[in-house]
């Protein structure tokens, strides 16, 4: 299991939100798996050369989501998909966002079949091909 | 019950006439990294210098450790790490006898191997004096001396100040590494906010002497915003917004610089000037200590005009 | 512990200087003593030289064969004295390493005495191994037939003294924090005020008074202002 963060300090968003979100977006695409152990905190924040109130502020933020879990003494895991539960508040916002990328597909001239074979390709895509380059790990 | 290990009480400083600390007051909390910016001559190295006790406040008072910053002690001065401005240090010693040197006053806290293995990494000849080393290889012995002693509090005055990325990143580095031991807390002074960002809990912002800003890194970072409003008409000529630092005026815009206000206020005082739209800018450290340092009514130095 | 590393970082400072001045001293010191030795002019006062001639201290002293040694003595030590004042009292401002060296696990007393001590051990070592030497050789019946006084080797040592008063002067100057053409050149004007006020009486027990005095005043000032000053 490879996990690479990259931290941009200076650009305009909060680190623990830029750890937050390439975790996500790492067990989304699969690099993590349900069950892989991740970085112990002083670990990452060693690597990543930042606070480790930082990094333990990001793993608290994937608890919420319920992306990870964290067992005392032993370390924070991903979370079973199945297992996951989101709530009403995720699903709205999911819907706002999917609601911004609609109106500007239509008002770009594209018909919505067009639309959804775009986020299909997309889908695909995402799921297939990791950031490291590699091949997907089943 | 955290602990605090820097504490100032009204903390002043006159140099004859001209005030470079003006009453100072900070409590910094046990396990801290806590960055501490200013613009130049804005009283950070004076500060500092007060809480180590090479400068006697005009007023008020500092404690290190519960120590009177005035009297401090021996016992407790080896509890304190200070790596001073611009890393001076006695250009005849070679490094090897300038760690003979230093760990001679820490006989029981010096880690041998961490200084060696901090000497090594930075490829720095032990043999060599401290007058033949360049600027960054003397703040890299400079860190490798202030850390090797495992000190409770460390106190750096600006210590990447022209040095190249890859050793602020070790200076950087060196800091994570001793704050995961138990106890530690780090003071230190820097004009690198993306470095500040990236390690610090807590940020004290001072300006002319004042403290502007203490708080942890989190609150500053939500309570700075810019709001540019634009609107159909023309902007509204009193601006009461609560929290306003700062405003500037465009022929039908208004940019708003606030502190501590909450997005569902913006968004009602807009609507109740009739803005035409608002945008709240995202901003990174650095932008927000330039705006909040910034002097009211401030033009900018270059204008582009249409022609 | 703590303290000999002090001691032993401020006695390195001074160790070049030492040498020179030591190296000076004897080149000089050494060649106007041989010189003189074998003087003619020597037998010239005492044409009547033979053994059992009462020979009065007086005019041993005055026409000792160390007389230009110990100008080169008096040279040398206030010379060393200037230089090692500066070396641990004004370079520090220039290098900006007080920060550094203040920030030890000692109290600021104990910074202070480590240079002190250094600066006395340096005119001790170098100057009076010298001048012993010299003086031992002066004694050397080959070299010269008539013995030295001890009042000789005393004042060798005084002049020893008045540069040590000569480094306490310029350190007081250092560390005083005046303009330099104001108050701060006070150190320096009173070393020199004291060095007349020795030579203004010829006897030794007002010399080692005078200089008794002037190290008290010195150093209690120095400690003074070392302990309150800024940095």
């Amino acid at each position: 299991m490879a996990l690479w963060i990259q931290i941009l300090a200076g650009s305009g968003k909060p680190i623990y939100a830029q750890v937050t979100e390439q975790i996500s977006e790492a067990i989304a695409r699969g690099e993590l798996a349900s069950g892989d152990k991740l970085p112990a905190v002083r670990k990452l924040a060693a690597e990543l050369v930042i606070n480790p109130n930082t990094v333990a502020r990001a793993y608290s933020r994937l608890e919420q989501a319920g992306l990870v879990t964290t067992k005392t003494g032993s370390g924070t895991y991903v979370s079973d998909p199945k297992l996951r539960r989101s709530d009403a508040a995720d699903i709205n916002i999911l819907t706002e966002r999917m609601d911004t990328l609609i109106t500007r597909g239509l008002n770009l001239g594209l018909e919505s079949e067009d639309i959804i074979a775009m986020f299909k390709a997309r889908i695909d895509k995402f799921v297939s091909k990791p950031k490291t380059g590699r091949g997907k790990n089943d | 019950m955290t602990e605090t290990v820097l504490q100032t009480e009204s903390l002043t400083k006159y140099y004859g006439s001209v005030l470079a600390v003006d009453h100072l007051d900070l409590a910094i909390p046990r396990g801290c990294i806590c960055g501490f910016v200013g613009r130049n001559g804005a009283g950070k190295t004076t500060a500092i210098k007060l809480m180590l006790g090479l400068l006697r406040p005009t007023a008020g008072s500092s404690r290190l450790l519960g120590c009177d910053s005035a009297a401090l002690t021996p016992a407790i001065r080896q509890r304190i790490g200070y790596v001073t401005e611009g890393h001076r240090l006695f250009r005849w010693m070679s490094i090897a006898e300038l760690e003979k040197f230093q760990r001679s006053f820490f006989p029981k806290q010096w880690d041998d191997k961490f200084f060696a293995d901090m000497i090594e990494y930075f490829d720095l000849p032990k043999k060599r004096k401290i007058k033949h080393l360049s600027n960054g290889e003397r703040a890299q012995v400079s860190l490798a001396l202030a850390l090797a002693p495992n000190p409770e509090l460390l106190i750096m005055d600006d210590p990447t100040l022209g040095l190249d990325a890859a050793i602020r990143r070790q200076f950087l580095e060196g800091m994570i590494e001793l704050i995961m031991r138990q106890g530690r807390t780090v003071l230190f002074s820097s004009h690198i906010l993306g470095d500040v960002e990236r390690v610090s809990d807590r940020i004290v912002v001072i300006d002319k002497g004042v403290l502007r800003a203490n708080c942890s890194l989190e609150e500053f970072r939500a309570a700075v915003k810019k709001v540019i409003l634009s609107f159909a008409d023309s902007a509204p000529d009193e601006v009461n917004i609560d929290g306003l630092l700062h405003c500037r005026r465009s022929e039908k815009g208004l940019e708003l610089t606030l502190v501590g206000t909450d997005d569902e206020k913006i968004a009602e005082w807009a609507k109740s000037v009739r803005a035409e739209r608002y945008n709240i800018i995202k901003m990174n450290l650095e932008d927000q200590f330039i705006e909040f340092t910034a002097l009211p009514g401030r033009k900018k130095m270059f204008r582009w005009e249409e022609r | 512990m703590r303290f000999l590393a002090l001691l032993r970082k401020e006695l390195r400072e001074c160790l070049p200087w030492m040498l020179l001045a030591a190296l000076v001293f004897l080149a000089f010191g050494g060649f106007f003593l041989r010189a003189l030795a074998y003087d003619q002019r020597h037998y010239r006062y005492y044409p009547n030289f033979s053994s059992g001639t009462l020979v009065e201290h007086v005019q041993l002293t005055q026409h000792t064969p160390l007389l230009l040694t110990g100008s080169c003595l008096f040279c040398s030590s206030l010379g060393l004295g200037l230089i090692l004042g500066v070396r641990h009292f004004w370079i520090p401002h220039f290098t900006r390493t007080w920060p550094f060296l203040l920030h030890r696990s000692v109290s600021r007393k104990t910074i202070l005495a480590a240079k002190l001590t250094a600066g006395t051990i340096a005119f001790v070592i170098s100057l009076g191994t010298v001048w012993v030497a010299l003086y031992w050789y002066a004694n050397q019946l080959e070299a010269y037939p008539i013995p030295q006084t001890v009042r000789v080797f005393i004042e060798g040592w005084i002049f020893i003294m008045l540069g040590l008063v000569v480094y306490l002067g310029t350190a007081l100057s250092g560390l005083s924090t005046a303009k330099w053409y104001t108050t701060k050149i006070l150190g320096l004007a009173f070393a020199t005020v004291i060095i007349v006020t020795t030579f203004s009486q010829w006897s030794l027990v007002w010399a080692f008074a005078v200089i008794a005095i002037s190290v008290v005043i010195l150093l209690s000032l120095i400690f003074d202002t070392f302990l309150r000053r800024e940095f």
